[in-house]
């Protein structure tokens, strides 16, 4: 507890110190990278707390960002969009999930793609979501103190949405409920005898990370001002997981510092090149074939190791020690001997 | 009736062509207990090879089974320098496959552009069977479906009167076990793997002048063939030749009557399969 309260203290911290030190660009990038923290971060949690890999997520991005974009033509308040918004997936979520935990790991990627190709597929073809061209978003995101307009506005709101997901996530991951998700993950036929209904925590895992998808695919929706199919497609889906790969599974925190370094690196690659998709690709497979972990557990592991060195040099010290008392005693034993 | 009649037929020749597909990726998983993600690109790229060749005037069959050699070749480096690495690793795989197909898809797109293709039928099968007033039933889908019974048929022999489909079947269920009796599981896989790569491009060369090519392609046959795994069992080329027919058939049809929906459906068959067994129609418990 006292540890989220110092990270989110941190984290606010570095949101006004960042706001300050950018530039406007780089206020865009944050903002941009904030909304897909949340993103990463959702998929991250079903991935590294409940052992289920989804390859359809984006569906609930774009289910999300498509809500706001078809209800803005009829209503314009920003909390009423966005609570319905978070709320229907949600429900898609739990519904589906409901299907989907039911089988077994191999079937769920499957069948998540599949979900994920099934939206993109109906908002390409349905004209009343705008068919291939995409939809306007017509309100403005307003929060109460006036409709937010300039950068620096939704550069706030975004990062303060991030951390408030944030700290969420963590309380979660840290109740029991969270626990015992965990539990499933690492050995599920003993949850099972231990008496929990390992399904039932898989899915609200799966229905929590749906709904923060939603979340994320609602902010973007607000912030882009126009929504199009290809935030369902499954490249978005794959790039989401590329995110959570490069952060680290298993972390909260380890995704979305992932997708700040994809968000970055797209931007430096596509400036030189067309191909960001095959060096996207490329990247992937050398993540998966040295990449062991990703940034966060390379920072673990290097300070694990350097704190086995310090270990090794005080024990060393102390080794040094105990050989001399081991030769006191004996020469003290010689003595009396 | 005539015309319905004739989308069943249509239909059945695009099941006919999802089998090929399907049956190729379903071998690998059984056997392997590798999803292959790469599956749609490898598709694509058999597609465009035969493509170029055509346009550079070598024959269709020809190109076809230049396609089909370059695919193998393409299998056994993929299998020896990339898969060889993860196997067993559930996540790690759909990870490299997935990267794969990225990588695979761009470089065809780099390659062909992104502007779609279309490939005449060969010579030989570019005419129409005469079936009803006004509908003309093309032979090259005719064709389509004796191929893919051709190779449900090869299938069938191999897994039931051949050594090699002897050790397969064994190596779908325990293959610690066909290891320690000496079978060199190692060039098994690669075996496997090359020929699931090289059907799927024969599909990409043979479903090019059916479909047409384009960017983005890979993945909608990738879904679809997944779809068909799904519903007729993990492992089970059977099971892929009745969950292709199916959904073939209902494609075709919700194409026709109801276009927009099209994939909401298949994705509800797959669903309702789903709900009833959860292992698909002839699936056993696999990866649990």
């Amino acid at each position: 507890m006292r540890n989220t309260l110092f990270i989110s203290t941190l984290l606010i911290a570095l949101m006004i110190i960042g706001f300050f030190l950018l530039t406007d660009y780089g206020i865009l990038l944050a903002t941009e990278i904030a909304i897909l923290a949340i993103f990463a971060m959702s998929l991250g949690l079903i991935i590294g707390y409940a052992g289920i890999i989804s390859l359809g997520h984006a569906a609930f991005f774009g289910i999300g960002a498509y809500t706001i974009a078809l209800l803005s033509e009829k209503m314009t308040n920003s909390y009423v969009l966005l609570i319905t918004s978070v709320l229907l997936c949600a429900v898609i979520a739990l519904i589906t999930g409901a299907i989907f935990v039911r089988t077994s790991h191999f079937y769920f990627l499957m069948i998540t793609l599949a979900f994920g190709q099934m939206v993109y597929a109906l908002f390409f073809q349905s004209s009343w979501a705008g068919a291939s061209d995409g939809l306007p978003v017509m309100a403005d995101l307003n929060l109460g103190f006036g409709a937010i307009f300039n950068p620096e506005q939704y550069y706030f709101v975004m990062v303060s949405a991030f951390i408030i997901v944030y700290i969420f996530l963590r309380l979660y991951v840290h109740s029991p409920a969270g626990k015992i998700t965990k539990g499933v993950m690492e050995n599920e036929a003993r949850m099972r005898s231990l008496g929990y209904n390992t399904r039932l925590y898989k899915l609200l895992t799966y229905t929590i990370a749906g709904a923060l998808a939603g979340l994320a695919g609602s902010l973007y929706a607000f912030f882009n001002l126009f929504v199009t199919p290809d935030l369902t497609y499954w490249m978005f889906s794959g790039q989401v997981l590329i995110m959570v790969i490069i952060g680290g599974v298993g972390t909260l925190l380890g995704p979305a510092i992932g997708s700040a370094v994809y968000i970055l690196l797209q931007n430096v690659i596509s400036f030189y090149t067309d191909r960001w998709v095959l060096i996207l690709g490329a990247i992937l497979v050398t993540l998966v074939l040295v990449g062991r972990g990703g940034i966060v557990n390379w920072f673990q592991s290097l300070w694990t190791y350097l704190q086995q060195r310090r270990a090794k040099k005080h024990l060393s010290s102390t080794n040094h020690e105990i050989d001399n008392t081991y030769y006191k005693e004996d020469s003290k034993r010689g003595e009396t001997v | 009736m005539p015309v319905f009649l004739f989308h069943i037929l249509t239909g059945l020749a695009y099941g006919m062509f999802y089998f090929m597909i399907a049956a190729s990726l379903t071998i690998i998983l059984g056997v392997m207990n590798v999803v292959n993600l790469a599956h749609g690109a490898f598709f694509l790229i058999g597609g465009y090879i035969t493509y170029s060749l055509v346009g550079s005037k070598v024959s269709f069959w020809l190109a076809l089974l230049i396609a089909v050699v370059v695919m193998i070749i393409l299998g056994i480096i993929t299998e020896k320098v990339l898969i060889t690495h993860v196997y067993g690793k559930e996540f790690e795989q759909v990870l490299l496959t997935f990267g794969l197909s990225f990588v695979i898809a761009d470089t065809a797109k780099w390659i062909w552009g992104s502007e779609s293709k279309a490939l005449a039928s060969p010579e030989l099968l570019n005419f129409s069977l005469p079936f009803a007033e006004g509908l003309q039933f093309p032979v090259y889908r005719l064709s389509i479906v004796i191929v893919g019974l051709t190779i449900a048929l090869l299938l069938w022999i191999l897994e039931n009167h051949t050594r090699i489909g002897a050790i397969i079947r064994a190596g779908v269920d325990d293959r610690d076990m066909v290891a320690a009796l000496g079978i060199n599981v190692r060039i098994l896989f690669t075996g496997v793997f090359a020929f699931g790569v090289g059907v799927a491009g024969l599909s990409g060369a043979l479903g090019a002048p059916l479909l047409g090519l384009y960017s983005g392609m890979d993945s909608d046959i990738l879904v679809i063939s997944l779809i068909v795994v799904v519903v007729g069992g993990l492992g089970s080329w059977k099971g892929s030749l009745l969950g292709a027919i199916i959904i073939g058939i209902i494609e075709t049809l919700s194409k026709v009557y109801v276009p927009s929906l099209s994939m909401l459906i298949i994705f509800l068959i797959m669903m309702v399969v789903l709900l009833i067994r959860p292992q698909g129609l002839f699936g056993r418990e696999v990866g649990t």
